[in-house]
């Protein structure tokens, strides 16, 4: 235990970091203008102290756990920095995930500071915008390069001290399909960012700076303590699993993911060294993704009200392998990395502690975000419009009861936009939101259902697709049978007028015409145990 | 209240009896000319309105008004004891309810649950209907097909059933439809649109499914008490029921409406808060209600606020409820090392049963235990006159969390600052995430624990004075009492009006005078025609967002709703709320809101102490160190006191640290003010 830094105060200042970071989310969410960030609380608002560790993270989203203290170095390349600054980015090369998470980090001066001050600290926003350019709305094609995914953002300055680079902000308004959304979210992301510099530096000033910097330190070592707690417990030795995504979206082979993770005392090591190189395809995780879908794991193991801060990654390490599928490179892309692939490696890194921790892991879940997107001119206003849904699956059976239906898994948990809020927004009715029968793998505690959401379009649109465990189920453990893989289907017309369908691929883009009518159904997470094979499925 | 109506000379005379029956007790405040009497039994949780009956054959009160505050329908919900329920809905939306939004409750858990819906699958019944955003049928509803569900729905034998179209609350004509058919076959029907005719089909039929599944029971329970009363107290007293958002609603509106009265006991005790605060020129307050096991705050800036946001158990309930932040911090919760090592207090709560150490019955290390062995409670002092402490126990328990202190006073200290900080981080959420500065605002503390924390916690935010009101033990029961008389009505819209928009805006003026008529009828159905006022308010978006502000909009509208004042009103709440505001951008009116008032009892409510009068003792207590510390009774107390000192009374004791100062106001009200000295 750091010095002076009692037990209590321990609490007290991690209660005091965490509120400024949710605060900040508070904010956010409630400025912002798209559905996206909105409804589906798409983003993540972070705390970090001088040397850029995260200090506290109010995580709608775990795909952003653990991935910011990457952008706050990314932007470690513009120093020195003056009060009022405020940089953005999007590069997932460069301290982001993938295009659509638009990133701001602005440091923290001391209420006190002279001219030439270091900053006492940074605040971090991530958001997901619902359009960000490239050659699809929405922004997750099925693509190759990372340049046609949409506009990359390098760290640079929106704002130098205080004053808006205007220059800046247009080029990427220019460069985007709806930019007055993009402005109204960026405004709230600003003024997010605005608030928890306020916040920090009050605290700062509350503190002194002898005493916050200690609390500080005290909080990471403490947080650090909790993990190593946790992993003290497991059994010694090495696993190894590998599960595969479907496809790339343009070449038909699975994709393996191969994990060896080692536990020795209280000190994990995840090694993907055996995984598939990367693709010239959009299903490339960078490395902070991969990382985050560790960090998730690990925190679903410790307990219920541990909070979140760098500390806790300190006894986790990692090989990733440059130029794979769970560390990219440039120049591929990288947008379903960020929300199919990141599934996968969590699939991945939870089949191996499903060997070492049988009598706690449930199996594996959906597996997929069931990413939607999809524009066009609105019919009736003859205004551009970008549409973005994720749609939740079966969860996995587990050992204490069946795995939940219809529900958001492992990297995300963003909300459904509701059927009357699409609506009245764009040029779409829903016709279906119902539970997938006998969709979840059958067990002794059976896998959860997948989702059926069928969706008319009421004007030509562009949709796209991007959609995994089509082919490769989310597998059962302890004998539980996997859960059913998910289905796209295109309800459309023949030239004569007849009704008819087509089965879609996982991942595509394909054009639709008014009335025509785009059907998912999610897959089933896997079941626990073998299934008493008289029961009734359900 | 510019509008106030003079007061009706029969109130005086009147008889008001408030009564808030709690999970342990039943509190209850009889208002006649003579003045105020208040009273606690012990509640009787299979059958509440018995304390309530015997309490009043036993006291030998007559009252002919009752407001009661009521856990009728929280218990109902939490219990999940409420009438078997039908729900009939649109073609493919069949499992909305089990879908929700489709989010898994807590982020990391290895294996997340979720509560089961209310109505389960297998009572969901789908009709092939469909009214699109504009409201235009696109499939009609068939008449055979509607008869032919009901059918099986009879069969199922269920009592209840909900009814939630989507688009209804824009074209209700086929919910209409459908709520008649289900009535004609003698069933309790609740449908959406007269539920909450507002938009978002998860929450509409959450709100809507939780009403069908308590209407039967509310009824049944309040028609039994009603009879119960009329043959117990011989004066057939008009029967009300606190609702969740403050004002009270009759006997037979609150059986139809129950969902309006989820927060029925809460409501009380923020709106008794707010009532002394007021009463002693403190308009600008913040309630803050500490008991066993959780503390709830609530900001009142001038006035109660509402929120539509509640979650029961994670089933939306959007109807109209006090702004109610509930904390898991009580005089109960219990102090505990996480395994890095940092000490935790709550959510854990020791309860009633077994109790703190001090209690006799647990060795659990609770904040009651932390405050016993600081000398803060006294163990001379008899808790709600019924439990005495055990001082060593009590040191006994927090010794086993005190390794890392050093001692056993340090440990104790810890245990209060932590639960403290706790309860900060609610005030803030409730204060300064929202743009209120808490400087501004005076702390009105209540329930068993909140005196002892009051001072403390408004140091820890930037409060600068607190006020105890004279019965802090009863002041839900007291709230109920004087609550206003209201009906509220609602109607979602889809309404834009542009960012230079001028003029009337007669879709706005049309919804506010249905809705301000329904109101009115519903209060005059409930006996209350004349002196009534009416409010007008909107839930208000810029163009894009999803989430509303709802906005009072009472300034200018005796000349119809215009443009400008809507627009002008809404960018003022959103800087305020958000610090800025969007000029040029259209704002869309999602909910017309009106609400029918008719002023509750507003006369002298100050209670007759019974005084205790004990000569002021000097004892050491630990603070930052050992000071000697002034301990009287209340009723004792008859000037200034500066602090430290502590000020016991019957159901709680006040701590007034080094630095503060107490003052008794005429009112029976005690001040706490930070004087900065010591």
């Amino acid at each position: 235990m750091a010095p002076n830094v009692d037990p209590a105060r321990l609490a007290i200042f991690d209660s005091l970091v965490s509120s400024i970071a949710e605060e900040m989310g508070a904010a956010l969410r409630h400025t912002a203008l798209s559905p996206n960030i909105k409804e589906r609380a798409d983003f993540s608002c972070a705390v970090f102290d001088r040397e850029g560790q995260l200090l506290a993270q109010a995580a709608h989203i775990p795909v952003h756990l653990g991935a910011m203290p990457e952008s706050v170095s990314a932007v470690a390349l513009l120093a020195p920095w003056q009060p009022g600054d405020l940089a953005i980015l999007n590069d997932p090369f460069l301290g982001g995930t993938h295009l659509p998470d638009v990133t701001m980090v602005s440091p923290v001066f001391a209420r006190d500071a002279a001219d030439g001050d270091d900053p006492i600290g940074y605040v971090a926003s991530r958001a997901h915008q619902a359009d960000i350019g490239g050659m699809a709305p929405g922004s997750m094609p099925v693509a190759r390069e990372l340049i046609q995914e949409g506009i990359v953002i390098p760290p640079i300055r929106l704002f130098r001290a205080g004053e808006l680079v205007e220059e800046a902000l247009t080029l990427i308004l220019r460069n985007v399909r709806t930019p007055d959304e993009r402005r109204g979210d960026f405004n709230a992301q600003i003024a997010a960012q605005r608030l928890g510099e306020r916040r920090i530096a009050d605290l700062h000033a509350d503190y002194g700076d002898d005493r916050y910097v200690q609390t500080a330190a005290a909080l990471l070592d403490y947080g650090e303590r909790l993990t190593r707690a946790q992993l003290a417990q497991l059994p010694f030795g090495t696993w190894t699993f590998e599960d595969s995504l479907d496809d790339d979206g343009h070449t038909p082979e699975p994709v393996p993911i191969r994990l060896r993770l080692s536990i020795a005392e209280d000190l994990v090591h995840f090694d993907f060294s055996d995984s598939a190189p990367q693709r010239a395809a959009s299903i490339n995780a960078v490395a902070p993704v991969t990382r985050s879908a560790c960090y998730y794991v690990i925190r679903c193991l410790l307990p219920p009200e541990t909070p979140m801060n760098g500390g806790l990654f300190r006894p986790i390490s990692f090989t990733l392998p440059d130029h794979s599928v769970v560390a990219a490179s440039p120049p591929v892309a990288v947008a379903a990395g960020n929300v199919e692939t990141s599934q996968r490696i969590v699939d991945t890194v939870w089949g191996a502690f499903n060997q070492l921790l049988p009598e706690r892991m449930p199996a594996a879940s959906s597996g997929t975000m069931n990413n939607l997107t999809a524009g066009g001119i609105d019919p009736r206003s003859g205004q551009p419009w970008a549409y973005y849904e994720t749609s939740g699956g079966g969860l996995g059976g587990a050992p204490d009861g069946p795995g939940l239906d219809a529900a958001h898994s492992h990297m995300t948990n963003t909300l459904n936009t509701p059927a009357e809020a699409i609506e009245l927004a764009y040029p779409l009715r829903v016709l279906e939101n119902s539970i997938r029968p006998r969709s979840g793998g059958r067990g002794q505690q059976r896998g959860g259902h997948g989702l059926v959401r069928r969706t008319q379009f009421l004007g030509a649109a562009q949709v796209t697709l991007i959609t995994e465990r089509r082919t490769q189920q989310a597998w059962g453990v302890q004998g539980g049978d996997p859960g059913k893989p998910g289905r796209n289907t295109l309800e459309t017309k023949t030239a004569s007028g007849k009704p008819t369908r087509r089965r879609l691929p996982g991942k595509i883009t394909i054009d639709v015409d008014e009335g025509d009518i785009i059907r998912v159904e999610t897959p089933g997470g896997g079941g626990w145990g073998a299934p008493r094979r008289r029961s009734s499925p359900r | 209240m510019p509008n106030q109506p003079a007061r009706e000379p029969t109130s005086r005379a009147a008889r008001l009896l408030g009564v808030d029956v709690g999970g342990t007790f039943t509190d209850f405040v009889y208002l006649t000319e003579d003045g105020v009497q208040i009273a606690k039994r012990p509640s009787t949780p299979d059958d509440p309105g018995r304390a309530i009956v015997s309490g009043l054959a036993e006291f030998g009160w007559t009252p002919d008004g009752v407001v009661h505050g009521s856990t009728v329908a929280t218990n109902t919900l939490l219990t999940r004891t409420g009438a078997p329920t039908a729900l009939i809905t649109t073609t493919g939306f069949r499992d909305t309810l089990a879908i929700g939004r489709q989010a898994r409750p807590d982020l990391y858990a290895l294996h997340p649950e979720r509560h089961p819906p209310l109505i389960p699958q297998r009572l969901s019944f789908e009709v092939d209907e469909r009214v699109s955003a504009d409201g235009e049928v696109l499939t009609p509803l068939d008449p055979h097909e509607l008869e032919a569900v009901l059918d099986q729905i009879e069969a199922t034998g269920v009592d209840s059933v909900a009814i939630c179209f989507l688009f209804s609350f824009i074209n209700p004509e086929h919910e209409q439809r459908a709520a008649d058919a289900a009535r004609a076959r003698g069933l309790s029907v609740s449908a959406s649109h007269d539920i909450l005719p507002q938009h978002r089909e998860f929450e509409r039929m959450s709100t809507t499914a939780a009403n069908a599944y308590l209407a039967p029971v509310m009824t049944r329970y309040l028609d039994s008490l009603a009879a119960r009363l009329e043959d117990g107290v011989a004066s057939s007293p008009r029967l009300r029921v606190m609702q969740s958002n403050g004002g009270s609603l009759s006997a037979a509106s609150a059986g139809h409406n129950a969902v309006r009265t989820v927060l029925s006991g809460p409501a009380g005790g923020v709106s008794g808060a707010f009532a002394a605060a007021e009463t002693d020129g403190f308009p600008q307050a913040i309630t803050f209600d500490m008991g066993g096991t959780s503390a709830d705050v609530a900001l009142c800036p001038g006035r109660l606020l509402e929120r539509t946001d509640l979650l029961v158990d994670d089933m939306p309930i959007r109807t109209p409820a006090v702004d109610l932040h509930t904390v898991g911090a009580g005089g109960g919760s219990i102090a505990w090392f996480d395994p890095g090592g940092a000490l935790r207090v709550g959510p854990q709560s020791a309860g009633a049963q077994p109790g703190p150490a001090a209690y006799g019955r647990s060795t659990l290390p609770t904040v009651t235990d932390a405050h016993v062995v600081l000398g803060r409670l006294r163990p001379e002092q008899q808790l709600g006159g019924t439990v005495s402490l055990d001082v060593e126990r009590a040191r006994s328990a927090i010794a086993a969390v005190a390794e890392p202190f050093g001692s056993v006073e340090v440990a104790a200290q810890a245990i209060i600052d932590v639960v403290n900080s706790n309860m900060a981080r609610a005030l803030r959420v409730i204060s300064v995430e929202r743009g209120y500065d808490p400087v501004r605002f005076t702390l009105v503390a209540f329930g068993g624990a909140g005196p002892l924390h009051a001072c403390d916690l408004a140091d820890a935010v930037g409060i600068p004075q607190a006020l105890i009101p004279p019965a802090p033990g009863v002041l839900s029961a007291s709230g109920m009492l004087i609550a206003d008389i209201t009906r509220d009505a609602e109607q979602g819209l889809h309404l834009s009006i542009a960012a230079d928009a001028a003029g009337a805006v007669p879709e706005l003026d049309g919804a506010f005078d249905t809705l301000a008529g329904h109101a009115r009828r519903a209060l005059a159905d409930d006996g209350y025609e004349a002196d009534v006022t009416v409010e007008f308010a909107a839930d208000l978006r810029y163009q894009g967002q999803s989430h509303e502000l709802t906005v009072a909009l009472d300034a200018g509208l005796h000349t119809g709703v215009h443009a400008e004042v809507v627009r002008s009103a809404f960018h003022e709440a959103h800087a305020e709320r958000f610090g800025f505001s969007s000029l040029d951008t259209a704002v869309e009116v999602v909910t017309a809101r009106v609400k029918a008032r008719h002023a509750g009892f507003q006369g002298d409510m100050s209670v007759n102490q019974t005084a205790e009068q004990t000569a002021p003792r000097t004892i050491d207590v630990r603070w930052d160190r050992s000071r000697p510390t002034t301990v009287l009774a209340r009723g004792s107390l008859s000037s200034r006191l500066a602090g430290p000192a502590i000020i016991t009374q019957l159901d709680t004791t006040v701590t007034v640290p080094p630095g503060w100062r107490a003052e008794p106001l005429p009112s029976g009200s005690l001040l706490l003010t930070r004087t900065g000295e010591g």
